[in-house]
Formats: C-alpha cells, sequence, structure tokens
C-alpha cells in the first residue's frame, strides 16, 4: 500500500507539493502532512462537523473527502482565519461571549459561521442555528455561540441571558 | 482607593477566557495533535462477541504485514486491571481465554502509522466459541442465564439502608403508589475522542505518558501499580482535553497496553479512538431501574419512599470505580432531593452483564435520582388532583430547616429550594400557563410545563475523579513579579486557567493578565484528585484562595519591613503594595519580588528567601450542596411524537459564582446534554448483544435547532467553605431529564401519561398516544 501520487495542494492562499496516498483523507493530509492540527477530527463518519474546512468557500467535512479530491481548488481551515496576530471580528466575538469550552468543535464551527457571514452576512437566530446543525458542540448547549455570530453579524440580541 | 483594592476584583466578574485565543486560532495542542519522529500509531482488534472463549488465535499475517512492528495479546501484556480482591474480578488489558462484552480489547497492532496498523489489524483471525450473553439486569441479580465471570456473583454490589421508624410510618399512610422507573444507556460522548501515547525517554530511563484525562495525578499513580514501575519513573502531561464529562476519569485498558508498549519497543506510541470505538469501549452510564413504593397524605405530604435500585454494571467494572456503584450508591442517598420526605428504604444490587463497563457521566447518579424524585412528586400531585408546584412546596425544605439531615443521613448546608423554585415559576409564567394550555388543547395541542427543583452535592471527599477530598496549589511569585501557579486539576473546557487566575490574582494583588495557572504535567503540580464531581471550583478554588493568602502575607510581611509601617497597614493590589492612607508609601511586587530573590539581605529576619510555597485545602465540611430549579415548558406532537422544547428556564444556585459567564456557560451545556438524555441519547443493544449504535448517526446528539434559548438567573447562598465557593459542573444535567420529562407527562396528561424512562422517543409517544386514548 505505498502508491502514492503527487499531489498539488492550495491551503490557506499558499501551494503545497506533496505525495499521498489516494485513500488519505483531507483531514489527516491536512493534519498529518501539513501539520494543520486545527483542523479537528471527530467521527470520521461526516456526523459531528468538527473537521469542517471551507473547499472554494463552502463548509465541506474534510473527514469525507479525499485529499487528491481537491487538486486546484482552494482550502481554507482555521489557521487560515487569522491573517494577522489579530483575531478576526467572529473570532473576538466567540471570545467576548464564551461560545466555547473545550475547543474542540470551535475551528469547524468558526469555518461553517465564517460561510455563513459571507452569503448573509445578517442572519436571523433561526438562520444561524439552522446553518450549524452540522456542527455539534457538547460543552456549550449552543446558546453563547450563536450569541457571537450574531454579535459579528450585527444582529446581536437584546437581554439575551 | 484602600476600599476598592480590598474588594475583589476579579472573583465574580464575567471574565474573558485566557485559554480562549489559542483555542480559537487552531494553536491549540490535542493529544492526537502530539507527534514525534518515529511515533508507532496502534489499532485494537476487539472482540465482535458479547460472550465468547477464545479457541485460538492466527495473527502471522498480521505481523508480515507492512509497517508492523508488533502484535500484541494478553500473553505479552499480562496485567490485569483490578488486584483481584477488590471485585474478585480483575480485566485483562486484552482478553484472556475469553471475550465479555463487543468492543473489548483483544490484540494491539502497533505499526509506523495508524492506515497501516488498521491494515494489519483486519488480517488478524480470532477464533471465538460463542456463549450465551447475559444481557438483562433483573434476570443477571437471578444468575440467569449464567454468571458472567464464572467465579464470582453476577451481583458485585448489594446494599441495604432504612430510615429507623420506616415500616411504621410506611403502613400509616393513607395513600400509597407504585411506579417503576427506567434509564437506557448513555454515554458522554466527548468531542475529542480518547487517546493516550507513550514516550520512553533513553537518556532519564522515565516515562512520558501523554493523556486524555480529567486526573493526571491519579493515571501515573494507576499506571505506576499496574505496571510495577515507580511512580517517579512516570511523567503524565494532559494535553487541551476536548471534553470529559466524567468519561475521561478513568484508567482504560488502552492507555495500560500504550505505555506498555513503548516501554518494551522502545519507541514512541500513540493511541487515538474513532468514533465507533468510542461508543463501544468509553464507559457507558445511566443503565438503571427504579421501583418505586411511595407512602403519602391527602394533603400532598409525602412520607416514605421505598425503592430498590438496580444498575447494570457491564463486564467488569470500570477501573477504578464502578458507575453502578456511584450511580445507585449515592442516588439512594439524595433520593429525596429537596424535600423533607422523612422515610426511606433503599435496596441496592449492581450486576455484570455482557456489556461494556458502566463508568461516569456528569451528574452519574444525579439525572436518575431526579427523574425518580420528580416522577414520584408528580404521581402524587396527578393522583390526588393537586398543582405540581404546590406538592413542591407543601414538601419543600424550608430555609429555617437547614442545615437539614435527609432520611438517609446527609447533611444539607443552606440553598434557596423554594426561592428557586418561585423564582423559576414566575420567570415561565406559570400563573397563566394553565389557562394557555387548556385553550390549546381544546384545539388539540398539546403543552406542557415539567418542573425540576435539584439538589447537587458538590466538593465531596471524595468522587469518581478526585481520590482525595483536598487540592493543592504550588504558588510563585517570578522574580519579575509575575505569578506562576501550579495545581493537579484536569480541566476538559471549564476554563479554570481563567478562573483560579482570577482568584489568585485577587489574593497577590496583581492583574489578571500576570497569572499563569499550570496544569495537567505531574513533574510540575503539586499531588491533587484532579477535575470531575463538581470538585475543582469549591475545593481547587479554595485551595487558590489559601495559596494566594499566603502568598499576599508573604508580600505584606515584606513590604511592612521595607517600608517601616505595621503590617496591619499595608495594602496590596494593581501590583503594588502601600502604606494605608500614605499611597506615595509605596513599593511594587516587582520591587518586593527582585528583593526577595536577588537583594536578600534586605528580607527581614526569618523569612525565607524567594516567594514560592505549596498550599493546601480541605473543606471542613465533607459536603456542600448547590440547588436550583428548572422549568421546562414543551409542545407534543401525538401524530409525529416529536417533543418541542419551547421555553426553559433555570435559577441556579452554587453560591459565590467566580464567573458568571463560565457558570452560565457550564448550565447551557448541561440542559442541552439533559436534551439530549431526555428525548435523543440512547445506547441500543440487540437481542444478541450487539451494541446496535455505533455511529452519530445513530447515537444522536442535540444539535443547535434542538435547544431553546435557555434564562438563566443566579441565586447566592454561599457555603461556609473557603470564598463561600459551591461546586456546579453538574447540576445543569442533573435538573434538565426531570423537568424535561415531567413537561411531556403534563403535556400528554389527557391521555393519562406517566413518563416512566429516559429517553422519551417518538415511537413512545405515538404508543402512549394511541393506546390511552
Amino acid at each position: 500500500m505505498n502508491n502514492k501520487v503527487p499531489l498539488k495542494l492550495t491551503v490557506n492562499g499558499g501551494t503545497f507539493d506533496i505525495e499521498v496516498e489516494p485513500r488519505w483523507l483531507l483531514s489527516d493530509v491536512l493534519r498529518h502532512q501539513l501539520g494543520l492540527v486545527g483542523t479537528h477530527v471527530g467521527c470520521e463518519q461526516g456526523a459531528c462537523g468538527a473537521c469542517t474546512v471551507l473547499i472554494d468557500g463552502k463548509p465541506e467535512r474534510s473527514c469525507l473527502t479525499f485529499a487528491i479530491q481537491v487538486e486546484g481548488q482552494q482550502i481554507t481551515t482555521v489557521e487560515g482565519l487569522t491573517q494577522d496576530e489579530n483575531l478576526t471580528p467572529l473570532q473576538e466575538a466567540f471570545s467576548e461571549h464564551h461560545a466555547l469550552q473545550c475547543g474542540y468543535c470551535t475551528p469547524g464551527m468558526l469555518l461553517t459561521a465564517t460561510a455563513l457571514l459571507q452569503q448573509d452576512p445578517h442572519p436571523s437566530e433561526l438562520k444561524v442555528r439552522e446553518a450549524i446543525s452540522g456542527n455539534v458542540c457538547r460543552c456549550t448547549g449552543y446558546q453563547f455561540i450563536v450569541d457571537a455570530i450574531l454579535a459579528a453579524s450585527g444582529n446581536a440580541k437584546e437581554d439575551q441571558r | 482607593m484602600t476600599e476598592q483594592a480590598m474588594r475583589p476584583q476579579f472573583m465574580g466578574a464575567r471574565v474573558k477566557r485566557v485559554e480562549d485565543p489559542r483555542l480559537l486560532t487552531g494553536q491549540a495542542r490535542y493529544l492526537d495533535d502530539i507527534d514525534v519522529p518515529g511515533m508507532l500509531e496502534v489499532a485494537f482488534v476487539r472482540s465482535p462477541y458479547p460472550s465468547a472463549r477464545i479457541t485460538g488465535m492466527d495473527l502471522n499475517a498480521v505481523k508480515s504485514a507492512p509497517g508492523v512492528r508488533a502484535v500484541l495479546t494478553f500473553d505479552d501484556c499480562p496485567i490485569l486491571l483490578w488486584q483481584k480482591d477488590t471485585y474478585q474480578v480483575g480485566q485483562p488489558v486484552l482478553a484472556h481465554n475469553e471475550v465479555r462484552y463487543v468492543g473489548e480489547p483483544v490484540v494491539a497492532v502497533v505499526a509506523e502509522d495508524r492506515y497501516q496498523a488498521e491494515d494489519a489489524a483486519e488480517l488478524a483471525v480470532v477464533h471465538y466459541e460463542s456463549m450465551e450473553p447475559v444481557l438483562d439486569m433483573e434476570q443477571s441479580i437471578a444468575e440467569l442465564p449464567r454468571r458472567v465471570h464464572a467465579d464470582a456473583s453476577n451481583v458485585f454490589y448489594h446494599k441495604e439502608y432504612t430510615t429507623q421508624g420506616f415500616a411504621e410510618a410506611f403502613a400509616q399512610a393513607s395513600h400509597h403508589l407504585t411506579a417503576t422507573f427506567r434509564t437506557t444507556r448513555q454515554t458522554a460522548v466527548t468531542m475529542e475522542p480518547r487517546g493516550t501515547a507513550a514516550m520512553p525517554d533513553p537518556a532519564s530511563g522515565r516515562m512520558t505518558v501523554y493523556a486524555s484525562t480529567q486526573s493526571p495525578h491519579r493515571i501515573r499513580g494507576d499506571l505506576a501499580e499496574l505496571l510495577g514501575w515507580p511512580e517517579n519513573q512516570i511523567r503524565v502531561i494532559v494535553p487541551e482535553v476536548g471534553g470529559g464529562f466524567g468519561m475521561k476519569a478513568n484508567t482504560y485498558p488502552e492507555d495500560v497496553v500504550v505505555v506498555w508498549a513503548a516501554r518494551h519497543l522502545g519507541k514512541p506510541v500513540k493511541w487515538v479512538s474513532d468514533r465507533t470505538e468510542s461508543l463501544l469501549s468509553d464507559v457507558h452510564a445511566r443503565d438503571d431501574i427504579h421501583e418505586v413504593e411511595v407512602a403519602y397524605q391527602e394533603d400532598g405530604r409525602i412520607i416514605a419512599i421505598r425503592d430498590h435500585l438496580m444498575a447494570d454494571g457491564g463486564a467488569y467494572p470500570a477501573y477504578p470505580f464502578s458507575g453502578a456503584v456511584g450511580e445507585t450508591s449515592l442516588a439512594s442517598r439524595v433520593l429525596t432531593g429537596p424535600y423533607q420526605i422523612p422515610f426511606i428504604e433503599t435496596v441496592i444490587d449492581c450486576t455484570y452483564s455482557n456489556k461494556t463497563p458502566l463508568g461516569a457521566y456528569r451528574g452519574v447518579w444525579g439525572p436518575i435520582a431526579s427523574f425518580v424524585q420528580e416522577g414520584i412528586v408528580d404521581r402524587v400531585a396527578r393522583s390526588l388532583g393537586q398543582d405540581p408546584a404546590e406538592v413542591r412546596r407543601i414538601n419543600m425544605i424550608r430555609p429555617d430547616q437547614f442545615p437539614f439531615r435527609n432520611a438517609a443521613g446527609m447533611i444539607y448546608d443552606a440553598g434557596s429550594y423554594g426561592e428557586s423554585m418561585e423564582e423559576a415559576l414566575r420567570l415561565i409564567g406559570y400563573k397563566d400557563f394553565r389557562d394557555r394550555q387548556s385553550v390549546l388543547r381544546a384545539q388539540g395541542r398539546y403543552r406542557g410545563i415539567g418542573i425540576s427543583v435539584f439538589v447537587e452535592p458538590t466538593a465531596m471527599a471524595s468522587s469518581e475523579a478526585g481520590s482525595v477530598g483536598y487540592e493543592s496549589v504550588f504558588i510563585r511569585v517570578e522574580p519579575t513579579g509575575k505569578v506562576t501557579a501550579a495545581m493537579g486539576l484536569g480541566p476538559t473546557g471549564q476554563g479554570h486557567e481563567t478562573t483560579m487566575a482570577q482568584l489568585i490574582a485577587d489574593q497577590v494583588g496583581v492583574n489578571l493578565e500576570d497569572v499563569v495557572i499550570l496544569h495537567g504535567d505531574t513533574d510540575s503540580a503539586p499531588f491533587g484528585g484532579g477535575t470531575g464531581g463538581s470538585r475543582s471550583g469549591p475545593i481547587g478554588g479554595g485551595a487558590a484562595l489559601v495559596a494566594g493568602r499566603e502568598m499576599r502575607q508573604r508580600l505584606v510581611k515584606l513590604a511592612s519591613h521595607l517600608l517601616e509601617a505595621a503590617e496591619e497597614d499595608i495594602e496590596l493590589g494593581h501590583g503594588q503594595a502601600w502604606v494605608a492612607g500614605v499611597p506615595d508609601r509605596a513599593i511594587t511586587i516587582r520591587q518586593l519580588a527582585e528583593i526577595a530573590y536577588t537583594h536578600v539581605k534586605r528580607i527581614p529576619p526569618g523569612m525565607p528567601i524567594g516567594l514560592e510555597l505549596v498550599a493546601r485545602y480541605q473543606p471542613q465540611q465533607s459536603v456542600s450542596f448547590s440547588n436550583g430549579t428548572h422549568i421546562a415548558e414543551v409542545e407534543v406532537d401525538p401524530v409525529t411524537g416529536l417533543v418541542q422544547v419551547l421555553n426553559y428556564v433555570v435559577v441556579n444556585d452554587c453560591g459565590r459564582l467566580i464567573n458568571p459567564l463560565i457558570v452560565e456557560g457550564q448550565i447551557h451545556g448541561g440542559v442541552a446534554q439533559g436534551i439530549g438524555s431526555a428525548f435523543l441519547e440512547s445506547l441500543q443493544y440487540g437481542s444478541d448483544g450487539q451494541l446496535l449504535t455505533t455511529s452519530l448517526s445513530d447515537y444522536l446528539l442535540p444539535e443547535a435547532t434542538d435547544v431553546p434559548r435557555i434564562t438563566t438567573k443566579h441565586l447566592v447562598t454561599p457555603s461556609a467553605g473557603e470564598g463561600g465557593i459551591k461546586g456546579m459542573g453538574e447540576g445543569s444535567l442533573i435538573g434538565a431529564p426531570a423537568a424535561l420529562v415531567g413537561a411531556v407527562s403534563d403535556a400528554l396528561a389527557p391521555f393519562h401519561v406517566m413518563v416512566d424512562r429516559l429517553p422519551v422517543t417518538p415511537d413512545d409517544v405515538i404508543e402512549w398516544v394511541t393506546s390511552r386514548v
């Protein structure tokens, strides 16, 4: 099982020439070949959303994608959200609203929410909940995540406690 | 200025967490992110049978598969969890002659990477001779169809308790009812699966173990004992942990195998669970039956409860504590909850079966006992035609009764039981609810309200994680005036780096960003009990306060000498010490530290060089009770059987709050888990003993659209312990399931439904409404 093939991956604006086995998952290649361990693996069954990355701007499960499937496409991981030292407004809102506890689902949640806000800058609470319903969080009960996303969109809920 | 400095600046504040930036930018390092050159990876061959004899193995193909470095069986690694004397059974870390549950590790394959390890594991041939599995709890008590362990009774824990005078009081009551309550197996499902990595250091001969655990010192002790190594040869490092919820408080067979393999191969070795393995082999929880008889009076006063508590502990007691014993023994002692029910009689039976071992999941006994306790109150109310809130009022422990000794002898410190319920009723709009309910019922819509008034014993002398009733803090003011403190806690998302820093910063008089909390490294932390049983806030926080105060005294003494003022006149805050009323006579903490470490001739006689100390804190009370009330409003669709949670209110009292933001996050998360417990989560075994729910498409977790907006309010009844802090990590999951299924019972009252199980599925609802019209 050592039939590696060359692959040119575009991740967070950079290009990587690597060799992969065709069966290697994008999540494994990002994590173990490129060292981008901010992409987390929660179920390898596509159910939990922890491994979510953006492929050409759309949130996708990197655990259900082979690395060789995405040659030539733009991949964004959580490491690519922060271009400088500071947090993005969405990341800042997550901290401000205590939208994370153990942090394991957080990268996938941020990427899903980033795509949502790009597509709909002012979503309703219901739309936010539907958008993140494919990302399971076991710690927060989602309320503060929803608050953070709404705050980043400028649609902050009044008296939310 | 004086007054301002004396007041806590950080305790009680909604402080943003210091953990967040690394977690938000993908820079945190969890167990699977640890990778070193030459690291090998493990895949386990697991039992496909619930009960079978191993008659032979052919592992030659595995051994010659590409990349394989070692193939291990029990013969290579003959280690038993439990010394045989505790429960008469010792769980082999790899199955020995016999398998006793589906998912039990049988063979460990160590290869150059996980893909190769799994490829090779598929080539293993293990010959089994299947035996009839033990799957039913009540049959197991009768040793049917057979014993799980030939040399041990299926009942591995039996206990009885009776309040004096029970029989007379029970007989004399005017009303009696019976009910059976069942909970189906559930499990914690941390988003980060379990994992272990071990790295031998050839230079020192020591072993570094990376463990995704809640209890760093306990797992070090367990490994030392099981492997027969001196514990100072093992360093446990806990990296970022992606959730624990009690499930990561155990030492598991895989942990031992990984460490053993690293030592014997002389290489770093890692294993990370995949999700199917997690659902098969993480400890399960909540497999209980309560057979209850209740005696009560015409006015709603509950006089006595008799309960036969049964729990299916699985094939082995989880190491080193059995969840079945934890779920039943404490449930039996707090079964009367916040009510002054004077008499109780309990019988506990914990049994073996051919299922995954039962361990801890957040709340352990609590969600079950609250479900039983509130189910009893609701049944009494309905049988008498009384308002459920009114029956709770009649039975509630009154404020003048604290400290209250309950029917099982537990002592409750002061709480806000009645007040929390009244406040929650007000917030949910209970006064108008019955009118709204009857209007909707006339339209064929079924709404209901469920009330759950809970008690949460916290900071107990021992808990699932805590082998000890105290906690320790090593604190050092560095030569530059920055503060470093190390603790033996095992946070899994609770934000201890923030909350413990808040407490210490106030005491030492520095800013929050000047305090760094270290945890999860047995080389830096003093011995501690880890995180679990809602102990880190009250006991760990108490230790942080004591350590901070002792360091403060040290700084005051030094400042008083240098500023030539009496110690009682020295104030400390904002990074400096000054003489009260004379703010110009001041010295910075940085200057004090510099003197303490380098200009040591200026230290007063009798004071030690440097600024470091270890402090320990053990609460005087053996337990402190948090309390609160959850009220859920739901609508049940009798056609689809689906339950929608419309409104949810929590009034919570955990004493003094360290950080309300974090407390509310804990509450929201527990309520969401309660929605899972009440309506979604169920580990289903087939009649052949196969676990059928081995993916997250089968074992359903609450999603953002399943959880309503939760209204929370805090009441504050301080504990007598340090800082007035009570624990609160579990209360939200203790209270929630009872409120949620109570609301279903209320909604379906026209169908005479009283929920008797967790979870309630759409099929259950449809069956109830169609069979009882």
